[in-house]
């Protein structure tokens, strides 16, 4: 007990410059008032839960260390780590929380966006798709487009073509679809406008293709109809 | 369809490239200023001197490997435009993939593997917000419907 009476003089020497120190934090500041009032034999749990916590502080971790330090220590003397700082840890774990959950939310939105234009039959992506197909294989294209035939949409700023400009629209209670991307081929310049539409099949789910043509910028300017189911 | 006087997917790898390099170059040189002002003694000049050496050490291997990275990405993304014909997000995220594995090859197969997946994966993210950017700015026009009907 002299001991400790010791060092708690001196303790509460070294408390003062550490406890202001910690001012700034605000950590130190409840338990900077707290030491004054407090028996010597507290003083021990106070700096030593202080101390810790400072070390916890200054190595930024979430009360990782720190909490399981000031926990045991805590549990040899009088349980002295406040019920402030524990509203406070769990303040902050709470944050995390939420912090985590939102991330989780959005890269799971994404990824849902993602699969849905990828792998689901009735995006506009996987028309475009499906109607490319057909075009490559129609032989009036190949005749007046060449053999390879490259396809692409409305160009962004940076030049990358991949968004194919459609519209979606309810007639009659069933979902239709409006698309429109561009072919060009190996023949010089010469560069088309397809025209997709597409009609859901309620039966099945599907879309069921309306028509396909093609304008070939030509002058005079021809039309090439794919298919035409209207 | 006739504002890009040449095609943009040769260009476009110089593009990305030097792109990639600025950003990796001013962000490195802002996290490297702090980390380096953080890192010296005490005292201003010191602290000066200390962010501008880690500034002039480190940000250029960042906006290096940026660049090379981006420049390997678009590379591949091209070739890949080449060799389907079809401007996809397909490609964008199996060039992700394929720049992730070719740069993890000095680890080995399963390294490969690993970082093919987080390429792809980070790609897929990407392309993700992309398309629902362009959607939500889409649907910000409202306009009904076309019955533009042509004759065959």
């Amino acid at each position: 007990l002299p001991a400790s009476l010791g060092r708690g003089c001196l303790g509460r020497w070294l408390l003062a410059t550490r406890a202001w120190a910690l001012l700034g934090t605000g950590a130190g500041s409840c338990s900077c008032l707290r030491w004054r009032h407090q028996p010597p034999l507290l003083l021990r749990a106070a700096r030593q839960s202080i101390g810790t916590q400072a070390g916890g502080l200054k190595a930024a971790k979430p009360g990782g260390d720190s909490k399981d330090v000031s926990v045991q220590r805590a549990l040899n003397e009088e349980t002295l780590v406040s019920a402030a700082q524990k509203v406070k840890e769990a303040g902050r774990d709470f944050t995390y929380f939420i912090v985590v959950l939102v991330g989780i939310g959005v890269t799971g939105g994404l990824f849902y966006v993602i699969f849905k234009e990828l792998f689901s039959s009735s995006s506009p992506n996987k028309i475009y798709g499906d109607a490319l197909e057909k075009c490559r294989s129609h032989p009036e294209i190949i005749g007046v487009f060449g053999d390879s035939i490259k396809g692409y949409g409305e160009a962004t700023r940076r030049g990358r073509r991949q968004h194919v400009s459609h519209i979606e629209y309810i007639k009659d209670g069933l979902k239709h679809m409006r698309l429109k991307f561009y072919i060009e081929g190996t023949e010089s310049g010469k560069q088309g406008t397809v025209h997709v539409e597409v009609k859901e099949n309620l039966e099945t789910g599907r879309f069921k293709v309306r028509y396909i043509f093609v304008d070939v910028e030509t002058y005079p300017r021809r039309t090439i109809v794919i298919e035409d189911n209207r | 369809m006739e504002e890009y006087a040449r095609e943009p997917c040769p260009w476009r790898i110089v593009d990305d490239c030097g792109g990639a390099f600025t950003m990796g170059a001013i962000g490195g040189g802002i996290f490297q200023a702090i980390k380096g002002f953080r890192n010296s003694p005490v005292g201003v000049n010191h602290r000066l001197r200390g962010s501008l050496t880690a500034i002039k050490t480190r940000a250029p291997q960042l906006g290096g490997s940026f660049a090379v990275w981006g420049g390997l990405f678009s590379m591949i993304d091209c070739s890949m435009v080449r060799m389907r014909g079809k401007e996809d997000p397909w490609n964008s995220i199996t060039s992700g993939a394929l720049t992730g594995a070719i740069l993890a090859a000095r680890n080995g197969p399963v390294a490969m593997v690993g970082s093919a997946a987080m390429g792809g994966i980070l790609l897929a993210l990407i392309e993700g917000a992309g398309i629902l950017l362009t959607r939500f700015a889409s649907t910000q026009f409202p306009n009904g419907k076309e019955p533009a009907e042509d004759v065959s």
